[in-house]
């Protein structure tokens, strides 16, 4: 018998995990009916079950290591099925909220992102810079002429250093998040085998396979017990979005700082902006904000018709939806005004989108947004060690 | 005895097709013409016209006694009724005749020209008639008695109970020993709910009560106060108390509650050497008093481990059980002494105390940890209450308040076993345990641990009631329920073994204040129920309402003792030279004195020796076992066997033709000398159906069923001697619900005597 293991109950865990999304969590009497039900459940160590007790107990090492949590994909399943109303796929959210919270410094910034008191100080650090920023430019005032944003927000000098600036604190965020999280898988016990011996991947094939199976198809999202459709679709769409707009700026930046580099003058051809409607960069943002509208009526409209019986929203999803809104509503905004070229609206438009687009990137690894880097190191990380869902050999069929 | 006695054959419910009803008239009319002015058949006797019939018949003919050879008794008993002039006889063809017959079997007797139905129904009917013939009405003699009922403890029961008495009108005397009202309960913080939505603990309202009951002209309360001794009989009762007071009481309400269990059983659990390892009660307490602190230094608690699993205890490290001990002692044959000995003294009292009660109060254990858990969290909201459980028992409404203290975040629960209690640094407590709902093997540091209190009911200490029996001062047998003042609650709750005592609360089983105050008003009603039969001069329970008496012939009487020391309720004394002394209040009117005495010199007016003999005797034994079969008298117990016989027959499940039953009120009525008479008139065997005896009896006279299989015992003894297989006479355990399996029973037996051969007596 192995030698029994020190726990540390902690009830201030249990009530933090409560106001951050968990709050039935207590309700749970281990009856394993969502492990059993969890269509992503590996067959050895199931989830939730066990993740329910250790929340009950406050037993905050073990539920900051667990790579479960980052499995579950918030079907719902469990939360259906489970008969006392305890919400395990609340609680797991909840801890992954936690994990955001938790993983990496500033503190300050974690405990801002974890309720609506902090919204204030989030809105209120971009806000001031942008305003000071224009202060500097215009004084404030409504430059006249053709409407270009860098006449009040001048790319060189304000937006681009900023953003870098902003993007390396971010990467470095995550850095330390993601050695943090491999370094606790590490200390979770290896997945034996039984039967015919297979081939673990490498790191590189791993993320390949994550890529390819998982990202790209959102297999996980189908396999999930309940239907999908919507939350699949609306959550692929806001992904494809992300990843094309993310190369429109890629592309972007990469002509403007290349184009300086002697020799290189040339790429600036690429993505000059303003960009006249049918350069193909252009087109990409624009079909990459029609998707990315696509995916947030989906996701919006499913969220608001939850069950709360069942299954909750915590600010950290309402925080995340909200400021994709607002960067989407306020970029397609600064566009159609700009065309419009109502420029007493488009300026301040355009000011709304920066403090937007702040907020969404500046906060990213203690937002929810921050599973798009840590459930995808969860996933490798699950693949490498040979975590797996069980096979099924037919189709798990749960109506109530 | 009838003299004039109605007969009548029903030939409704398909009596008429199956049997030839003009020939039971007939056989009845050839024997007992004389003592029968009426004989006839009726198509439908319950009907209006049936009814009217026999009305008009005892106006006109002055009838005494109608024999309805119809329905079981336990049909339409509400139809035939006649006022309590005329004796009334129910002889059951329609289920033991008709509904019961083995077709096939009775196909091919017919066959031979044997009609076995017809038998069956005219050997009942005459039955019925002779047992007419041998009855009398039971004129009980009525004696002036009291109507006090004593509840005995001031505590949440008894204080309820008196409540309870009074308010429906009776006198009630509260004798309590402490010098306050209030008992266990005033040393409470709170209880677990008692009303709706049954989620927080409360006050338990104790005062409220106190005031209700000492402020009731029809109580008068007695603090500082024990019963020294109990004399008497129900109704009839003289209460000897200690400050020298003597009482006219009815009845007893014994609402003596609940020691806190010896804490040498916790030792295994570290109670004793490990400072900061408490118990419940004394948790309990330091909550009524004020901060929960620690002992050791005084400063609250931050983590506090509750161990409801107790399973550590009983293993061997604990002492000796004691209980066990006299066990043995109570097995010892029990011998009646040899005629002029003086009676053995009475059997020391044995502490019944043994570490079994923390198991048996583990689902109050439950509930105590989660109330006090959720004291932890309310005097200290950091603090945190684990629970470690092995069975979280909250049965009924209580489940709403598990739930509830299982919402509160600082409390928190596993199942688990306990490995080990250790003491830690700075007076913490280590806790080891296994098989937890974590996952694995932990181990826990806990500022405070407490231990579940067990509640020792008074009676395992002591006497408590102290009567002045013959068969002792202290309740018998209570070693069966580990000295709780239980005879078996299912069956027969808030009834102890003596007559006229009712046991209510913690005294009787481990219980919250819920049930505690339902079982103060059921043992209550039980009293009154009890001074409202006592002074009738009629039987209480379970045959309450019974006229019937044990009459006595003493002029016969060797004084053997034998009735006074089976009777399983103490109801008779006896006088130095040992004839008894019967108590008619304290009887139940079961008849195991009858069963029990070998002189016979005990009847009751409508039941007696010579009544069953004569009715056996109606039995035809055909001359050989081959031509018109072997017979099988059953004796069945009419509580329990008689009516799954009954089910079995509505559900059309057929059992031997060639067995005829006699409903006895009890299998401990049952005397030797009916085997004995079956026996020499050739019959091949006797089958005694009775309720299951031993730890789980469900006797509705506690022994009776035990009583007879260890006379069954002497029987076979006696007929091994005469040549006859002692296989002839059994015994089967019978419950009420096991009608699927009575016919069977029935034909195995049957089958056995056909392969053994027909009985060596038959034909002298």
């Amino acid at each position: 018998m192995s030698s029994p293991v020190r726990i540390q109950p902690d009830p201030s865990f249990v009530r933090e995990l409560q106001a951050a999304g968990g709050e039935s969590v207590k309700k749970c009497y281990q009856c394993a009916t969502c492990s059993v039900a969890c269509p992503l459940s590996p067959a050895e160590n199931p989830y939730p079950r066990k993740e329910m007790v250790w929340a009950q107990w406050g037993l905050k090492d073990k539920l900051m290591n667990d790579i479960d949590v980052w499995l579950c994909h918030n079907c719902g399943t469990c939360s259906d099925l489970c008969p006392r109303g305890a919400k395990p796929a609340d609680t797991l959210a909840a801890i992954r909220n936690m994990t955001y919270r938790k993983l990496v410094g500033p503190a300050k910034i974690g405990e801002w992102m974890s309720s609506s008191k902090g919204l204030p100080y989030l809105a209120g650090i971009p806000a001031v810079l942008w305003l000071f920023i224009w202060l500097l430019t215009t004084g404030l005032s409504i430059p006249a002429g053709e409407i270009k944003f860098s006449k009040v927000f001048p790319g060189d000098f304000t937006i681009d250093p900023l953003f870098g600036a902003v993007a390396v604190f971010v990467a470095w965020s995550f850095y330390k998040g993601v050695t943090n999280m491999w370094k606790s898988f590490a200390s979770l016990p290896t997945t034996f085998e039984v039967g015919a011996h297979c081939e673990k991947p490498t790191l590189v094939q791993a993320i390949i396979d994550v890529l390819r199976d998982d990202l790209y198809t959102h297999r996980q999202f189908n396999e999930c017990g309940a239907d999908n459709t919507e939350r699949s679709k609306g959550h692929w769409a806001l992904l494809a979005a992300f990843v094309a707009l993310a190369i429109v700026t890629s592309v972007v930046a990469v002509s403007h700082w290349g184009s300086k580099v002697p020799g290189f003058h040339w790429l600036h051809a690429l993505g000059d902006t303003p960009m006249v409607l049918y350069s193909p960069v252009k087109l990409l943002a624009i079909v990459g904000t029609v998707l990315g509208f696509y995916g947030l009526t989906m996701l919006t409209r499913r969220r608001l018709n939850l069950d709360a019986q069942k299954q909750g929203s915590s600010f950290y999803d309402w925080y995340l939806l909200g400021v994709i809104w607002a960067v989407f509503v306020t970029g397609l905004g600064s566009m159609v005004l700009r065309l419009a070229g109502v420029a007493g609206l488009a300026y301040p438009m355009y000011y709304l989108h920066l403090v937007a687009v702040f907020m969404m990137i500046a906060y990213l690894p203690w937002s929810k947004l921050g599973h798009l880097v840590y459930r995808t190191t969860a996933l490798v990380y699950a693949r490498m060690s040979g975590r797996k869902p069980l096979t099924r050999v037919e189709d798990k069929i749960f109506e109530i | 005895m009838a003299e004039k006695i109605g007969v009548y054959v029903c030939g409704g419910c398909g009596l008429g097709e199956a049997v030839d009803l003009d020939a039971v008239c007939t056989a009845v009319k050839n024997k007992y013409q004389p003592q029968c002015p009426v004989i006839k058949a009726v198509p439908v006797l319950c009907s209006s016209e049936g009814k009217a019939a026999i009305d008009a018949d005892i106006a006109e003919a002055g009838l005494d006694a109608v024999c309805l050879c119809a329905c079981s008794p336990r049909a339409k008993w509400d139809v035939f009724t006649f006022g309590d002039k005329i004796q009334v006889e129910r002889v059951n063809l329609r289920e033991q005749g008709v509904w019961s017959f083995n077709k096939e079997l009775g196909a091919l007797e017919k066959a031979k020209g044997i009609d076995d139905l017809q038998l069956i129904c005219n050997e009942y009917a005459m039955m019925g008639v002779v047992k007419m013939i041998k009855s009398n009405i039971p004129n009980p003699e009525v004696p002036e008695t009291c109507k006090t009922i004593m509840v005995l403890g001031g505590g949440w029961t008894g204080l309820n109970a008196a409540n309870a008495a009074a308010s429906l009108g009776y006198d009630v005397v509260l004798v309590e020993q402490a010098a306050a009202l209030g008992g266990k309960v005033a040393n409470f913080y709170k209880t677990f709910p008692l009303s709706y939505p049954y989620t927080e603990a409360h006050e338990t309202g104790l005062d409220k009560l106190i005031t209700q009951v000492t402020t009731n002209s029809k109580v008068s309360v007695l603090t500082g106060t024990t019963l020294e001794k109990l004399s008497g009989a129900p109704g009839l009762y003289k209460a000897e108390l200690s400050g020298g007071q003597n009482l006219d009481i009815g009845a007893v309400v014994l609402a003596t509650g609940w020691v806190p269990g010896d804490t040498k059983y916790l030792a295994p659990m570290g109670y004793g050497e490990i400072k900061n390892v408490i118990t419940t009660a004394e948790l309990e307490k330091m909550a009524k008093d004020g901060p929960i602190v620690r002992p050791s230094d005084g400063k609250a608690p931050k983590s506090v481990a509750f161990l409801i699993n107790t399973a550590l205890c009983s293993v061997d490290s604990c002492p000796a059980d004691v209980a066990l001990e006299c066990e043995k002692e109570e097995q010892a044959p029990v011998n009646p002494p040899a005629e002029g000995e003086e009676a053995p003294a009475e059997a020391p009292f044995c502490d019944l105390e043994s570490q079994r009660h923390l198991a048996l109060s583990s689902e109050l254990s439950s509930l105590v940890a989660l109330k006090q858990a959720n004291y932890v969290v309310e005097k200290d909201p950091e603090a945190a209450a684990y629970i470690f459980y092995d069975h979280m028992m909250v049965p009924g409404i209580n489940e709403r308040y598990y739930k509830a203290a299982q919402d509160n975040p600082g409390v928190m629960l596993s199942k688990a076993q306990i490995k080990s209690v250790k003491a830690g640094a700075n007076g913490s407590v280590v806790v080891s345990m296994t098989d937890t709902l974590l996952g694995e093997a932990i181990e826990i540091v806990a500022d405070l641990v407490v231990l579940p209190t067990s509640l020792v009911p008074t009676t395992a200490h002591s006497p408590v009631v102290n009567l002045e029996y013959r068969q002792g001062l202290a309740f018998p047998d209570l070693g069966l329920f580990e000295g709780y003042a239980d005879s078996n609650y299912i069956c027969f709750p808030y009834e102890t073994r003596r007559t006229g005592i009712y046991a209510a609360g913690a005294v009787r089983q481990p219980m919250g204040l819920a049930l505690a105050s339902e079982d103060a008003m059921g043992a209550a009603l039980k009293a009154i129920q009890c001074v409202s039969s006592a002074n009738r001069g009629v039987a209480v329970h379970p045959r309450s309402g019974d006229r019937s008496f044990p009459v006595f012939n003493f002029v016969r009487c060797t004084q053997c003792k034998r009735c006074t020391e089976e009777c399983p309720f103490g109801a008779l004394d006896d006088d130095p030279k040992g004839t008894p002394m019967p108590n008619p209040s304290r009887c139940r009117r079961c008849g195991t004195c009858m069963g029990a005495c070998p002189e016979r010199v005990i009847s009751f007016d409508n039941y007696n020796i010579d009544m069953i003999g004569t009715m056996i005797r109606e039995m035809q034994v055909p001359a050989k076992i081959e031509q018109g079969g072997p017979r099988v008298l059953i004796l069945a117990c009419e509580n329990d066997a008689y009516p799954a016989l009954d089910m079995a027959a509505m559900r059309g499940k057929p059992w031997s033709p060639y067995v005829r039953v006699i409903p006895v009120r009890c299998l401990g009525s049952v005397n030797a000398i009916w085997v004995a008479d079956a026996m020499s008139k050739g019959i091949d065997g006797v089958l005694l159906l009775g309720c299951k005896y031993g730890d789980d009896y469900q006797c509705h006279f506690v022994k009776g069923s035990e009583l007879c299989n260890r006379r069954k015992e002497n029987i076979s003894e006696s007929l091994k001697r005469l040549g006859v297989e002692p296989e002839r006479v059994d015994q089967f355990q019978v419950a009420i619900d096991e009608y699927d399996v009575v016919p069977s029973m029935i034909d195995k037996f049957m089958d056995m005597i056909v392969k053994m051969g027909p009985n060596p007596f038959k034909g002298y």
